[in-house]
Formats: structure tokens, sequence, C-alpha cells
């Protein structure tokens, strides 16, 4: 149906097109900022998380968060780039004989952003706040932890004594992450002013155009003398969820480096960005409940071996994780407790699970209802099926809220979780053995002492044995049924950014290890 | 006249605030019948019973039910949201600087796809025959197509092959106002497409209906420039139900702007909400279902007076 002549439709059509055009040129005149001039004065890194979603009070998250945190305030000991611990604001250590108690020797004319200055009373005000159950960086020193710290002393101005319930050689490590970050005088006094606020005597300052929850900006803080360590003036953390959009950013030059997930690491590697990779995480499924209390066959190692025979890990890694590795060990592949044995004595085997599962006395097997969340769902379902083949029933209930998924570790006998083993004598002590996914008390004499003698291991050789008898054990007995280990990306814009490199293991890399590209 | 019209204001001015007082009692019973206390949520999981007791009783969480609504009512009134469970922050001052971010992206999509909708469904009425069909065909694609997906396409297209626009970010318009416009650019024309799809169909429509009637012939015969017949007399014709679909629009994208947000890594409202659910944070999941409540009651509201506006019967009326 023609309406109007030929004119007005050519009147219309001009129109339409020169809108349509205009509203996209006025949206244009961008510039390739990934070909520009390098650019040393910022740094601007995007993120995978809310780095701050509680606030500015170091000791409420946990050692993921070290990377941020760094920036804002110093530990008491630091992370070395071999992944060692080094001095921090305590310049030296030294345990009694039988490692009961450490003593620190504080670092002189440390200043912290409220004005207040660095000495023991102020060390020991922070420890001290280990008592306050809301600060989940101090579960493991506070009372009824593994690393429990009784009592915290002021020795004299510049020196501090923890005394430990045990012994504890090798604490210093936990001083070198949040544990070890100390709160200037107001903070601790006001805790509260740590959400708004905070205070710490770190390389930079939160600059007042951040934007919780979406960019947080550090500026070099003028009376720190560590800040000369870092290269960068300005350090932007860009929170970006979407992981896409993460490789996105770096690609287009929004971001000089990004946190990846393997799977878009070719994608950013096909753009010219350069990707540094370390293993260190272990996603893997943790049996809360050894002891049978919510579902009685979890009680039997059996079961829980048949589960380790039962799962396809190399499917899971090929449908899901491409890029990442299948992982039959607990412990992580640059681990010294790291057995290729393991991964042939555990391969995938779905007639050996059944046979288990009937040795145990579950021959036709039985059912029970894990808690997944939005990152875990996909994983769990792949698991879902393959125990379905051996004749166990796994129910996938998607968490309704935070509460209910905390509350896992003691209604579902099994959970699923990234463990980071940087520090293996932490993790077990502090989530293992006495920890969050240990509520129902269960007790492993071999895993007690395999991890004893980790902490007490001096030399390469010994702490090979001891993580090698650990790792075993885990598997073994069930506690642990790793799935795969997820490789931390860290891609970076070549042309601003030097080669990013990790301390040790530590699958966060030091604030201070970024450097301009030469 | 003047007196009918200030009582019709006045009456639709206290239907949007019953509305909005309606929206904030369901907010506030909503936010109670969540599980776990804000005790429990600012203290953490290991938290102790007493201390959790304590931090509710500080909170005024203890109080009954009513007189909790009517403090936070009083307070919210004064512009006064409450403060975040989570860092103590001021739920106000946050939102206030979140607001301009997700105003800017449904405000920008709105128009561009307002401009876009009528001129293609003026041209697809207009022209008729194989244009009208491709525009049809396209706006139903279009109309069908998720948001997140075009704006996966447009990053890839525009920000990762062509670095045209910035794939991510938000730069305020204070800072910069050419960045601002740029960091805009890509998830506006995101959220534009289908918007722009569904008004080119409502304006198609209308325009075929406009075009039919008498005083259009009548303008004809008296070779009044056709751009006046269309865009004067024929289009003021079709507009009330054009204008509906443009507020429809503007009310669905501001409320939909969580996707874009979050695609785009943009400090709006979308991602306040995100965060405050995800950590139980009350205070500022009330704050953003009452702010984001009185946009579209306002929105709402301006779309009827100016239908009353452009509909010489319902002026009278």
């Amino acid at each position: 149906m023609k309406l109007l002549n030929s004119t007005a439709r050519a009147s219309s059509a001009v129109l339409a097109g020169a809108l349509l055009l205009g509203s996209l040129t006025a949206c244009g005149g961008g510039s390739s900022q990934a070909t520009a001039k390098a650019d040393t004065s910022s740094l601007t890194l995007a993120i995978d998380s809310d780095s701050a979603s509680f606030g500015f009070d170091p000791l409420r998250v946990s050692a993921a968060q070290r990377q941020f945190f760094e920036g804002l305030y110093e530990s008491l000991m630091t992370l070395q780039p071999d992944g060692s611990a080094g001095p921090g604001l305590a310049k030296e250590f030294s345990y009694n004989a039988d490692n009961t108690v450490l003593t620190l020797t504080l670092k002189e004319g440390v200043t912290f952003t409220d004005g207040s200055k660095l000495d023991a009373e102020l060390v020991k005000a922070n420890l001290d706040r280990r008592s306050d159950p809301a600060l989940s960086a101090y579960s493991a020193v506070a009372k009824g932890g593994a690393q429990e710290i009784t009592s915290v002393d002021v020795v004299s101005p510049t020196q501090v004594a923890l005394t430990f319930a045990k012994p504890q050689p090798g604490f210093e490590k936990n001083l070198a992450s949040t544990t070890g970050m100390i709160v200037g005088k107001n903070g601790v006094t006001d805790t509260a002013s740590l959400g708004a606020t905070p205070d710490g005597s770190g390389p930079y300052t939160l600059d007042p155009s951040t934007v919780k929850g979406n960019k947080y900006v550090l500026v070099k803080n003028g009376t720190s003398p560590e800040a000369s360590k870092y290269a960068f003036n300005k350090v932007i953390f860009s929170v970006v969820l979407d992981p896409q959009a993460r490789a996105n950013a770096v690609v287009s030059g929004q971001a000089d480096v990004a946190m990846l997930t393997s799977n878009t690491v070719d994608f950013a590697k096909s753009k010219g960005v350069g990707v540094s990779q370390i293993g260190g995480t272990v996603n893997t499924m943790i049996s809360f409940d050894k002891i049978g209390k919510t579902a009685p066959a979890f009680a039997e190692e059996k079961v829980r071996q048949a589960i380790q025979y039962a799962i396809n890990r190399q499917a899971l890694v090929d449908a899901l994780h491409k890029g990442d590795i299948p992982a039959w060990n607990a412990l992580p592949k640059d681990s010294a407790g790291f057995s290729k044995d393991i991964e042939t004595t555990f391969a995938y085997n779905p007639d050996k699970a059944k046979s288990l599962l009937a040795e145990a006395g579950y021959p036709n097997g039985f059912e029970f209802t894990i808690i997944a969340g939005a990152q875990t769902q996909t994983d769990l379902q792949a698991v879902q099926k393959d125990l379905a083949a051996v004749g166990i029933t796994m129910n996938v209930k998607m968490a309704a809220s935070t509460d209910e998924a905390f509350a896992a570790v003691a209604t579902t006998p099994l959970g699923y979780a990234p463990l980071n083993w940087d520090n293996p004598v932490g993790v077990m002590y502090g989530a293992i053995l006495n920890g969050f996914t240990n509520v129902q008390k269960a007790t492993d004499e071999q895993l007690s002492a395999a991890t004893g003698e980790l902490a007490a291991a001096k030399d390469d050789a010994a702490i090979k044995a001891a993580a090698t008898k650990l790792n075993t054990r885990l598997v073994e007995s069930g506690w642990m049924i790793p799935l795969y280990e997820a490789l931390t990306n860290q891609a970076y814009n070549t042309k601003k950014v030097a080669p990013v490199e990790f301390a040790g293991t530590n699958a966060y890399p030091l604030l201070s290890s970024y450097k301009p590209a030469s | 006249m003047e007196v009918t019209m200030a009582l019709f204001i006045t009456k639709r001015l206290l239907m949007a605030l019953a509305t909005v007082l309606v929206v904030a009692v369901l907010a506030f019973l909503l936010v109670h019948a969540m599980p776990g206390s804000p005790g429990a949520v600012s203290l953490g999981a290991g938290a102790s019973q007493e201390a959790i007791d304590e931090v509710n009783r500080r909170l005024g969480w203890s109080d009954p039910l009513l007189a909790q609504f009517f403090t936070w009512l009083g307070a919210a009134v004064q512009g006064d949201l409450g403060i975040s469970l989570i860092d103590g922050r001021s739920v106000s001052a946050d939102l206030a600087s979140r607001l301009p971010v997700t105003a800017s992206l449904a405000a920008g999509a709105t128009l561009l796809s307002g401009i876009l909708g009528i001129a293609l469904g003026v041209t697809a009425a207009v022209r008729g025959g194989i244009v009208d069909r491709i525009i049809g065909g396209v706006a139903g694609m279009a109309v069908a197509l998720p948001a997140f997906w075009i704006g996966i396409i447009f990053v890839y297209l525009l920000a990762v092959q062509s670095s045209v626009f910035p794939a991510t970010g938000y730069v305020p318009f204070e800072v910069s106002p050419q960045d601002w416009a740029l960091s805009l650019a890509l998830p506006v024309i995101t959220l534009a497409v289908g918007g722009g799809a569904f008004i080119a169909r409502q304006t198609r429509a209308s325009m075929l209906e406009a075009l039919q009637q008498e005083h259009i012939r009548t303008l004809r015969a008296t070779a009044t420039p056709t751009w006046k017949i269309l865009y004067v007399h024929a289009l003021r014709y079709a507009s009330l139900p054009i204008v509906a679909a443009i507020a429809l629009q503007f009310i669905q994208l501001f409320g939909g702007s969580v996707i874009a947000e979050q695609l785009f890594a943009m400090p709006g409202l979308g991602q306040a909400v995100q965060n405050s659910v995800s950590t139980h944070d009350a205070p500022s999941v009330q704050g953003v279902v009452v702010i984001a409540t009185v946009v579209v009651v306002a929105v709402n509201l301006v779309l009827e007076l100016a239908t009353k506006f452009l509909d010489p019967k319902l002026r009278a009326s």
C-alpha cells in the first residue's frame, strides 16, 4: 500500500538515515587506548570481585584480598617475591626454645593516616581484636583456633611477644598476609570507622574518586617510606564481574592488567595481550561430614573413595574448564607434596566405585543433597551425572540465601570450594582439621600427624616427605575430592606493563611487583 | 479548565504518593521477612548471639515493627535512608552517586530508541512494500534478542576490534563530558536496540492509522508540504501510543539496567541492588526499591500529563 508520493518516501528515508547516522556519530570519536603511548603514572587492575565489600578492615577479609589491602596497610611481615616471609612492620623476629613465644621487633617512625605511630601497644591492640568473631583473618589464631595465640605482651615500646597455645614454628608466614596487617589507633579504637575509612600506613591512600563496589582509586602516600617501592603513582582496582568483560577491558585498553578465567586466555593472547599463569588453587569437593551425621554413608571411607573413582575429571575440564588442569591430587601441581601416583591410583573407574560402594554396604547407592551457588552449579551438575552412573543420587540445591550456603557445612555431607594451598599448614589447621569445614569434629590421626610433621619440617626433603603424606592421605581418606586445578591468569598490556610475576606459588601477585614495561 | 487541570494533577500526585507509600511498606516487610538480622549480617557467621542481639538493639531491630517503620519513614522523608550494615556509609549518599549513572543510561537509551523507533516506524508506514517488510523483520528480531548478547557483539565489534568506544567503565560528566558520552555510548546503544524496535512497531501501527484520517487527505489536497503532513500532523495524531511506548521503555530500561551495568562495569543502581542483596544489606535494599519506585511513579505521572496535553479530548474532560 502506497500512501504518499515518491518525494515523501524519499524525505522520510533520508530523515531516518540521518537520525541513525547522527546518533552513532554523536557517540563516536574514541581512540585506541591500547595503542596510545604508555602511561606509567597509573595502573588499572580489572579484578573479579569487590575487594572491599565489607569495608576497609583488613581483618574482615581473607588472604585473597591481600593484594588490594597491601596498598593501604603494611603487615608485620611481608610476602617476598620468592614466596617466603620477610621483614615488614616487624624488622626482626625470634622464637623461644620450644617455639611457643614469637618476639617481634618493630620498625620505628611508621605513621598511620590518622596520625598515630606504630608501637608495641598498637600491635597488641590490633592482635587483641582476635576475640572478635567477625574477623575472618583471625579465625585460626583466635581462642580455640589451631594456631591460637593465648596472649600478646608488650615487652618494650618496640617489642611485642606472641604466646601460642602450642609450638608454632613458621608462624611468621601468617603475619605476611591480612592477618598481620596493622590498623592505626583510631581504626582500632573505633573499628566501625573502618567500614568507610581505611586507617593504614601503606604505600597508598584511598582517593575520594573511589566508587564503592565499582572502582577503588589508590594514590601514593606521601608519608610512607615504602611508597618508593611501588612503581605506579596511582593504582585503580576496577571491579569487573563478568569474565569476558575483563578480557575485553584489557584487550581494548581500559585495564592494564586483568584477572582472566582460563577460557578467555586464548582470546586475550590472540589480541596481543601478555598472560602470566600460575596454578595453586584446587577446586575440590570437601567432605564436611565424616561421621555420618547428615548422611550415614559418608561415615564410610570406602564410600568417599568410591566418589573419587566415580568422577570423570578430564571430561569435566574438557567440557567446562578448558585450559585448566584435571586434579586427582588434593595439593596443586607445583606443591612439594604433589604425587603422580595419586593420578593413577584414583583414575576414573566407575566399576571400582560400584564395588567399593557394595563393600561399604551400599550396593544400590544412596542419596544426599549438596548446596550449590551460581559459580558451582554447572560443575556440580556434571558430577551429579557421574555419581548417578554408579548409583549415587546427588540432589543439587541452589542456595536460597548466603546463610543457607554458610550453614551447608553443618547440614550437608559434601561441599565444593576453591582451595589455595600457598600455606598448607595454615589451610589444614585453619579450615580442614579444626576449621569451618569440620564442624562435626571428625578426626584422622594420619592427617593430624602429617600436618604436624609438615609444620615442623626444616628442610626441603622433610617438607616433601610430609607434604606427600598429607596429600596422599587427604585423597585416600576422601576428606578432599579434588576436581581440577584452576590456573590463575594475569593478563597484561605488554606496551605498558612488564610481564606479571607471582610471589612463589601465591596466586595473587604482590602489588609492588607490577612494573612499567621497559 | 485550569481548575479541572489542577484537580487532575492534585489527584494524580496523591495517588503517586500512595503508591510510593505502599511500595515502601512492602519493601520494609519483605526486608524483615529475609532470613537473618542486621546484627548477624554486620557481625558475620561466627558472631555470638549476645553480640548479634546488641547490634540489633542498637539499630532498633528489636523495636515493634510499626515503630521501626515510622522511624524509617520519618527519616526517609527527610532524605535519610539509613546507613549500610556492611560499611556504615549513608545509603542516601551512595544512591545519590549511583542515580545519575542509571538515569543517564535509561534516559540515553530511551532517547536513542525513541529517535530510531520513530524514524524507522514512520519510514515503514510511509514507504510500505519491501522496506516495510525489512524494517518489520529486523525489528522483530531485535525485540527478541537478549540485551546481554547484543552488548557482547557491540563490545567485540566497536571496542575490541576497532577501539571506537571503551569496553567497560563509566566516567562522570563533571570529570569529562566527552569521556562521559563515550563511556555511555555502548551500553546506551545496547539497551536502545530492543527498545527502538519496540517503538518502531508501535509507531508504524499508529502512523498507518493516522495516514488514513480525513484531515490528512485534506492536507494533501491543499498541497501542504509532505514533511509537515508526516511529522507535524500525522505524527501528532499518532503520538499517544508512541509516547506511552517511550515512557514504558524508560521504566523498563531504568529497572533493567543491571544487565548493562554488569556487562560494562558501571556503578549504577543495578550494581547497588546486586551488591546489597548478596550481602543482605537491608537498608540499602530498601533504599534502592524506594528510589526506583519514585522514579517509575514520576515517569508515569509525566506520561499521564503528557497524554492529557496531547489529546484535546482528554484535555477538555
